[in-house]
């Protein structure tokens, strides 16, 4: 019953493998020397080549197994999907399929499959490869971990000839237009035993129909990229398109500087302020599409029933969690923390998806007042004490744990502000830093947490996650719940979304469970952070951003950046990237080593005795 | 009797400081330390606590140095000046801390491993050698990992993973006390294992283990330093390690923020190197080879 789209990405990738390469010596010369010990790229072989800055791991190359946002990103562009999105206004666009109608019924779905579409090695793309995609997902579970939501509600699939593709559902369906599945080739796909373990990264180059074909891949080092020349859009304009692995930030940059990668994501505010002054580099900072909240467990529930986790009760109570949101200061994080690059948090949706956009009354909002905060927890019998501290009501002092990811400098920045404003309502809080938050998220133990996800155009996927229906089925399992939110009046909106096919009214009820969730005030949307990224303007002469006015070009909903990329004419000109880092960095080295030098000489007439 | 104890350790005291004196980068190293131990133990009169405060920074984010900020501010516009006084007490209490811990351990091992001897020496010698080879960094990431990050992680984690080379010091020292002849006479007078271990090995062995903890300190911090820069510390915890980490979190170094990155690790090198300054005299002057600090 649940349709999903891809699983967006929690949060920063981890970055921890390059950080303990820089171990070995902590001397401050060696730190900032490091970044530009990155070796120069030598397979240049000619042609123009796109090399983008990528940090986060691939989980799988097997369409049926990727979740993470890098490996999604790299199936849009090697396989064609049903439909696609517009880079001006994300509005559905034909891809694999040039038409589709709907029954009366709303239950038959007809797809016109395009006939210009061939796979990489030479066969025809037709509706019976989608059909056998679709199929292998319903009948395989192991087909079905990445996306299986999608085909869940489905009945049929069958291709009555090439060009058609029909689809039967058990029950409407909105997203059918949003199906983000990619289609893969069945006469290479249906010698695949254990859907499981296949994970398609032996046998290169990898059949697909997209604009690009994927040449290579070595885990953590890079993904190589042909384009296709028979893409039926037009062929890519580059000759290659490298994704190279980075887990350093710091480095990825010094590699930009050095022209060594043509494209950062993920920019730091200070990064792109200092990457703007310099020449030949163009930072774009656009609307993101991912929201960033704090979360409360809301006493977690398996769907048998069974509580489990160790949240503190006190977070059960209303007025507690208002109080909490109450002391929070989003125009501060927005300022401070993201220094500009975000948008001030307000509903749900983040504004950039215009129609889905909702944002709080006057009356139901949770707007910046410690002084009401206060009021808010005295009235609700909270006492703070002698020692000035909030007392819960079993008389022990309010004390909450906050899970933040050790990757994202942002959790850690927001936690020290999270710290002194509930510090001052006399509520402590402990920021528990993990590589890795989804063991105690899973088993519900923690009392805050933060959270992230990445908005599709098609929002169903992000409401789904705070329906009863994704509650793990037992307290053992885990389920595609967000973070334990079992709320009837927002299910009831969801079922009715979900079976609406009217844009506008699907619309309003998307509000309208928006609504509802922020004021079951489990979750404080704090911002929606911009997406920071730079690229090298004597490498890409023009590249399109999704929306095309003030877009993103990383983590689009589509192939568009990387597919319209034009080189820039060969112009060799680097070296210009000595930055300041670096010479700080050798005259930090220096006088490490001279101390050192100077404390081994005196050493040696100091102790030229005692040796024998 | 005890006055003439008092008297014999006052003389002793007496004569390491006359010897201590005659080493000029000892004194060096001794002055440095005592500076930067003054400024630590200050910091609450003359930066405050409040220096940590984020919601209450004094200036913009990444300020490079001015006359209001001498090192310019981090990127939520507090005193780097102030941060980096502020961390010398958690880099230094760390260090200190570890070091003792890491001393302690080693030198019970020691003096138990060199006292009861045979095969029991054999087995806890050959654990020691199996956290000598280990490499001591990956150990303590390792620890400072599965358990929850705060100050005290670290500290245990260094503690746990630097003591063996102690231990064998320890223990060759214990052995080779041992086998003089007052400690039979001590045996034969009726003394029991602990009697001998207390009172006759451990002072014997005591400058030795001053030495190593004076040069343990240096490399605790350094390691305290080097598991905060990777982000395994407390991050609610101002230290020098974790400026470092949070220079490189918000880009300092591409951004060529040099005020951000420089001081702290200078500041680590400089303390490391004031403590082995003071480790190298101290060993020098209480080499048990000179017979001085009997």
């Amino acid at each position: 019953m649940v349709m999903v789209t891809k699983v967006p990405p929690r949060p920063a990738p981890a970055r921890r493998a390059l950080r303990l390469l820089l171990a070995g010596g902590l001397a401050a010369g060696s730190l900032v020397v490091a970044p530009g010990t990155v070796q120069a790229e030598d397979g240049k072989s000619g042609g123009t080549t796109l090399t983008v800055a990528v940090s986060q791991s691939i989980d799988s190359l097997s369409p049926f197994l990727a979740q993470k946002l890098t490996s999604t990103s790299i199936h849009r562009l090697a396989y064609e999907y049903l439909t696609n999105y517009d880079p001006k206004d994300a509005h559905t666009i034909p891809g694999l399929a040039t038409a589709w109608t709907s029954s009366a019924d709303k239950l038959t779905w007809t797809y016109t499959i395009r006939k210009d579409s061939t796979w990489s090695d030479g066969q025809q793309a037709t509706a019976e490869d989608a059909a056998w995609t679709f199929n292998k997902m319903m009948t395989d579970p192991n087909a079905a971990t990445a996306n299986g939501s999608f085909t869940a509600n489905f009945a049929q699939v069958t291709a009555p000839d090439p060009q058609t593709l029909v689809i039967r559902l058990k029950k409407p369906q909105a997203t059918m237009t949003a199906l983000d599945v990619p289609i893969v080739p069945k006469h290479v796909w249906e010698k695949v035993t254990d859907f499981s373990k296949f994970n398609n990264d032996k046998q290169f180059p990898i059949v697909g129909n997209g604009p690009f074909v994927i040449t290579d891949f070595k885990v953590d080092q890079y993904i190589k990229l042909k384009p296709n020349k028979k893409f039926w859009r037009g062929a890519p304009k580059f000759d290659e398109l490298v994704f190279k692995y980075y887990k350093d930030g710091d480095a990825a940059v010094a590699a930009l500087q050095k022209g060594e990668v043509s494209f950062v994501p993920n920019l730091t505010p200070a990064q792109a302020a200092a990457l703007k002054t310099q020449k030949d580099i163009k930072v774009n900072d656009a609307p993101g599409r991912r929201f960033y909240a704090l979360a409360t467990n809301p006493g977690a529930k398996a769907q048998d029933g069974k509580a489990f986790g160790n949240g503190n009760k006190a977070l059960l109570d209303p007025e507690v969690r208002k109080a909490l949101f109450l002391a929070v200061d989003r125009t501060t994080l927005v300022d401070k923390v993201f220094q500009g690059h975000a948008v001030e948090g307000e509903g749900y949706i983040p504004p950039r998806f215009g129609s889905y956009f909702w944002k709080p009354e006057t009356a139901q909002e949770r707007a910046y007042d410690p002084v009401r905060a206060e009021k808010v927890l005295d009235t609700a019998g909270y006492r703070k004490d002698a020692a000035g501290k909030r007392l819960g009501k079993d008389g022990r002092p309010l004390e909450f744990r906050i899970l933040c990811h050790a990757t994202d400098p942002n959790d850690k920045a927001v936690g020290k502000y999270l710290q002194e404003w509930w510090g001052k309502l006399g509520i402590g809080l402990k920021v528990e830093c993990l590589d890795s938050v989804s063991d105690p998220w899973v088993k519900g133990d923690y009392d805050l947490a933060f959270d992230g996800w990445s908005v599709n155009p098609d929002p169903d996927y992000v409401l789904s996650i705070h329906t009863c229906g994704t509650l793990p089925a037992t307290p053992k399992d885990s389920g595609a719940t967000d973070n334990f939110i079992c709320d009837k009046q927002f299910d009831g909106l969801y079922a009715q979304q979900a079976v609406e096919y009217d844009a506008a009214k699907r619309a309003d009820l998307v509000k309208r469970m928006q609504s509802r969730l922020y004021d079951t005030g489990y979750m404080n949307v704090m911002a929606y952070p911009n997406a920071l990224e730079a690229y090298r303007t004597d490498q890409i002469r023009s590249i399109t951003t999704m929306p095309e006015a003030a877009g993103n070009l990383w983590g689009q909903d589509g192939y568009w950046s990387w597919w319209s990329a034009v080189p820039a004419a060969q112009a060799e000109d680097s070296d210009g990237g000595s930055s300041t880092g670096v010479i700080v960095g050798i005259v930090a080295a220096v006088v490490v080593v001279v101390g050192v030098g100077a404390f081994l000489g005196m050493r040696r007439r100091s102790t030229a005795d005692d040796r024998e | 009797m005890t006055s003439l104890a008092w008297e014999r350790r006052k003389g002793s005291v007496a004569r390491f400081w006359t010897s201590y004196r005659t080493r000029r980068a000892g004194l060096y190293g001794l002055a440095g330390l005592v500076l930067i131990a003054l400024l630590a133990l200050t910091a609450p009169w003359t930066v405050g606590s409040d220096v940590q405060s984020v919601t209450e920074a004094p200036g913009t984010a990444l300020e490079p140095p001015s006359a209001a900020f001498p090192l310019g501010t981090d990127q939520f516009g507090r005193s780097l000046l102030g941060l980096l006084i502020w961390g010398a007490r958690i880099s230094l209490l760390v260090g200190l801390l570890a070091a003792t811990l890491s001393v302690a351990i080693g030198t019970l091992v020691g003096i138990i491993a060199g006292h009861y001897g045979g095969w029991f020496s054999t087995v806890v010698m050959r654990i020691t050698d199996w956290f000598l080879v280990m490499p001591t960094l990956v150990l303590a990431i390792v620890l400072a990992t599965v358990m929850s990050r705060s100050m005290w992680t670290v500290v245990l984690a260094i503690g746990v993973t630097s003591w063996p080379t102690t231990a064998r010091l320890v223990r060759a020292q214990t052995i080779a006390v041992e086998s003089r002849p007052y400690i039979e006479r001590a045996t034969a007078l009726g003394g029991g294992h602990r009697h001998v271990m207390l009172r006759h090995v451990l002072p014997n062995v005591m400058p030795l283990v001053l030495a190593q903890t004076t040069l343990g300190i240096s490399t605790a911090i350094l390691t305290e330093a080097t598991l905060a820069f990777l982000g395994l510390g407390d991050p609610t915890v101002v230290s020098w390690g974790g400026m470092l980490q949070d220079a490189r979190e918000a880009g300092a170094v591409s951004s060529g923020h040099w005020w951000y990155l420089a001081p702290p690790g200078i500041a680590i090198a400089l303390v490391a190197l004031a403590f082995t300054l003071c480790g190298r005299a101290v060993e020098s002057v209480l080499n048990p080879k000179l017979g001085v600090g009997r």
